[in-house]
């Protein structure tokens, strides 16, 4: 899992590749929790991200709190499959997805 | 078939044809000659034993009729009268046929044959010899028996004697009348002679009386003892043939002093004269020619047979292969220079066939290096990597072979790395290889799958391939994010996992070797590595390995060898290779090597540096259709590859795999998470297909849980109502068709049931 952020100003676009499950979640909540407290404009571009599982969502769950507090947080060009799985845990109507 | 003569044989067989013509020639030469010479002593010695016959016979008579005479002239000289009445007394007185006074001017003066008064002694040649009395050069003169001057039809024989008174007087008498008396002479003439051994003289009269005769047949007819003389054919002194006794015989005869003197050799002993020269020269000739045989014929087997022999037995080295040998033959000048010409022959043949050698060494030394030189070798590959570390050797045999093995990073996250081994060997294995290896590599990069790029390899290797040669080969891609490894197998040994020092082979079904038939699918599968795995790739150059009685090293002996714990890294890599390596050279002993023997060895070290350290307490074993793992998240890849590994093989379409997936590791999550509480333990997770639907069973031994009790969360609260977690489960019940959990055997067991179509 590879993880490239944008960060312009206070908008940080985060695209992760690959999967999203218990190994690799660590991995992306620690890359945010670095941007967080500067950043107003949160993008997650998840065109290259094929899986994801509950720890991933934790971490998407965790960034979508911080965010209503302090921003926008926005999911884009999110695959089928991974919108399933919004679909199944409610997530989908919690989340911002363009 | 005809049978080759021998030298010697034919050589024998002229030797004897030309001996023998040689033999024959000399005998008819011989006896020619011996006969002639024969004859001709023959023919002397009956002339000699005549002529001294013929001598006895005249001196005889002469003697006989010279004391007559004496008597006679003594008488007169006493004054006997010498008219005519007196001498016709004292010639019957003495019985002879005639007697004449001559005076001294050689006229007859007195005769008892009236006819001859006053004849001179002059006027005849017979007569006249008895001149020499008057002109006083002898006293005594004898004539043999011979015709008258006077009358040639009147035969005489005369002797004079010198009377005291002048002139002399002649006495005469015929041959009957001197027969008679030297008949008893003549009788002893031939009593002791010998003609030869055998032969004789027979003398007879003129009337064929036989007078003398060795056989004591005097008084019989010459014709009894069956010789028969003509005098009008048959020359005095010529030889004629008669049978004389039964006695087939040459014979000569004379006729002297009114007697036929007659010589007699018996043929036979001409002939056995002959024949005794003849013999004894075909006695020598026999010896001669038998030695001069026996020699040349050893000489023909000493200086031809024997070398030739000696020559030929060299030439069937040679011809076995000794080109070392050498001929040499130096008996003679033509041996040795044959054998100088024929080593010369091999010395430049030799020449030849190393120039050749050394012509194809070159080329497969060459050819060698060339197919060394299209494999990578410098190690290690990728030195700034620390997820994974690869060292691979090909030992080739003495000739070029085809064994090769490759590797290379498709992308950052993806290496592939094979092994492969073309059947045969030589340069047309050798070329194969190149083809394969370079097919394989061109489909691997343009981002083919395994089994793609095993199908479309396959195809091209097909084409064309007259020779009917074939690859067996084992490729992987390894996610080195993840560990896994997805596989095509053609044919191939099954690689070995090394995991916590345990070796065991990675048998999965496999599929048919390349270049084998067109058309033929080919089966992806995959296998999960785990930080701390080694991957050991090989061809069967190492488990065929014979030693020198022809035993193979084996999967056994490999499998120990490899059932040790090697390290990590680097070190690992190399010295799992070379482990085997000193295996195989310990079994094989001083066999000679005969197959290449190709190694990779492939060690995954993972992506969290962190994850290295605890090799020891993780451990993930599958045994059958069931995989055991340590209870901790880190074992997760482990886990989703093995279910996914089956999955793909029961035909499970993505989607689904992908749902399971997440069900898995929410499932596997919440027992690392939960059931030990902190303490080390395992989880095995079973997998299994039912009615078109995938059976996945989780067991712990952890405390008792049952997760499906949990109340569900809501998901219809907002984001800051929701709590972080308990969502696990959630997805794990929406998602799979059947959830249900029970305690058995003081394990936790898990089972999940989603259904599929293909």
């Amino acid at each position: 899992m590879t993880i490239q952020k944008t960060l312009q100003g206070s908008a940080l676009t985060v695209a992760p590749e690959g999967r999203l499950d218990t190994i690799t979640s660590p991995q992306l909540e620690s890359e945010l929790r670095a941007d967080m407290n500067s950043v107003t404009d949160l993008v997650f571009d998840l065109a290259n991200l094929t899986y994801i599982s509950s720890a991933g969502l934790r971490v998407l769950l965790s960034a979508q709190k911080a965010m209503n507090k302090k921003g926008t947080m926005v999911l884009r060009n999110v695959k089928p499959e991974i919108m399933e799985i919004f679909e199944i845990t409610g997530f989908s109507s919690i989340l911002t997805i363009e | 078939m005809q049978t080759k003569k021998t030298i010697s044989g034919t050589f024998l067989k002229w030797l004897l044809l030309i001996v023998g013509v040689a033999f024959a020639v000399s005998m008819v030469f011989s006896w020619t000659l011996q006969t002639r010479l024969s004859e001709k002593s023959a023919h002397n010695l009956l002339r000699l034993n005549i002529a001294d016959v013929r001598q006895d016979v005249i001196d005889a008579s002469d003697a006989n009729l010279l004391a007559l005479t004496r008597d006679i002239a003594a008488e007169i000289d006493l004054g006997a009268p010498t008219d005519e009445s007196g001498l016709l007394t004292l010639m019957a007185h003495h019985d002879i046929a005639e007697i004449n006074i001559i005076d001294a001017n050689g006229i007859i003066t007195s005769t008892t044959h009236p006819d001859f008064l006053n004849y001179d002694m002059r006027s005849g040649k017979q007569s006249s010899e008895f001149l020499g009395l008057l002109a006083g050069t002898e006293r005594e003169h004898v004539q043999s028996y011979q015709p008258t001057s006077y009358d040639p039809t009147l035969l005489r024989k005369y002797a004079g004697v010198c009377l005291a008174g002048g002139g002399f007087v002649e006495v005469a008498y015929d041959a009957e009348r001197f027969q008679r008396d030297i008949d008893h002479q003549i009788v002893g003439v031939t009593r002791n002679r010998h003609v030869g051994e055998n032969g004789c003289i027979i003398i007879a009269d003129e009337n064929w009386r036989i007078v003398s005769d060795r056989r004591e047949n005097e008084g019989a007819n010459l014709v009894a003892t069956g010789i028969w003389i003509d005098r009008d054919t048959m020359p005095e002194g010529d030889v004629f043939t008669a049978t004389v006794y039964g006695e087939d015989s040459s014979c000569m005869y004379v006729f002297s002093e009114g007697y036929y003197i007659i010589a007699v050799l018996p043929e036979n002993e001409i002939l056995l004269q002959r024949d005794t020269s003849v013999g004894l020269t075909a006695v020598l000739e026999v010896l001669v020619f038998l030695t001069l045989f026996g020699v040349i014929f050893l000489l023909v087997r000493k200086l031809v047979v024997n070398n030739l022999n000696r020559v030929n037995t060299s030439l069937s080295k040679i011809t076995d292969g000794d080109l070392e040998e050498k001929v040499d033959v130096r008996s003679n000048t033509e041996f040795a220079s044959l054998s100088d010409d024929i080593n010369a022959t091999v010395g430049t043949l030799k020449q030849y066939i190393s120039a050749a050698e050394a012509r194809i060494d070159r080329e497969l030394a060459l050819a060698k290096s060339i197919q060394q030189s299209a494999l990578p070798s410098v190690f290690p590959p990728y030195p700034d990597r620390t997820d994974l570390s690869l060292y691979a050797t090909m030992d080739a045999a003495k000739e070029v072979g085809g064994d090769f093995y490759d590797f290379y990073l498709l992308d950052e996250n993806r290496l592939a790395f094979l092994v492969a081994d073309v059947s045969g060997k030589g340069i047309p294995a050798a070329m194969f290889m190149m083809t394969g290896k370079t097919v394989l590599r061109d489909y691997a990069e343009r981002g083919d799958s395994p089994a793609e790029i095993a199908e479309n390899a396959n195809e091209k290797l097909c084409e064309g391939n007259d020779a009917e040669m074939f690859v067996t080969a084992w490729m992987g891609f390894l996610e080195t994010d993840t560990g896994l490894v997805r596989f095509v197998n053609a044919g191939h040994n099954p690689p070995v996992l090394i995991r916590d020092g345990e070796a065991t082979f990675i048998r999965q079904k496999a599929n048919l070797t390349l270049a084998a038939m067109e058309g033929v699918p080919y089966r992806e599968q995959t296998l999960q590595l785990r930080p701390g795995d080694l991957l050991f790739l090989y061809t069967d150059g190492v488990t065929e390995a014979a030693n020198e009685n022809e035993e193979l090293f084996g999967n056994d002996r490999l499998q120990k060898a490899l059932s040790k714990r090697f390290g990590s890294g680097e070190a690992a890599v190399r010295a799992v290779c070379g482990t085997v390596k000193e295996a195989i050279d310990a079994f094989t002993g001083d066999a000679p090597q005969f197959d290449d023997i190709t190694m990779l060895c492939l060690y995954y070290a993972g992506n969290a540096p962190a994850a290295n350290a605890p090799q020891e307490t993780t451990g993930a074993s599958v045994i059958g259709d069931a995989l055991t793992v340590t209870a901790k998240a880190d074992e997760l890849p482990a886990v989703t590859g093995f279910v996914n590994r089956s999955l793909e093989s029961f035909g499970c379409p993505e989607k689904t795999t992908a749902q399971i997936d997440v069900a898995v590791e929410e499932i596997f999550t919440n027992i690392a998470s939960y059931a030990y509480e902190g303490e080390p333990g395992e989880v095995t997770i079973r997998v299994r297909e039912e009615d078109s639907a995938a059976v996945i069973e989780f067991r712990d031994r952890g405390a008792a849980f049952d997760p499906l009790a949990k109340p569900d969360p809501d998901v219809t609260l907002s984001a800051d109502e929701r709590e972080i977690g308990g969502l696990g489960i959630f997805m794990v019940k929406k998602s799979m068709d059947d959830v249900s959990y029970k305690r058995e055997n003081d394990e936790n067991v898990l089972t999940i049931r989603k259904n599929f179509t293909k």
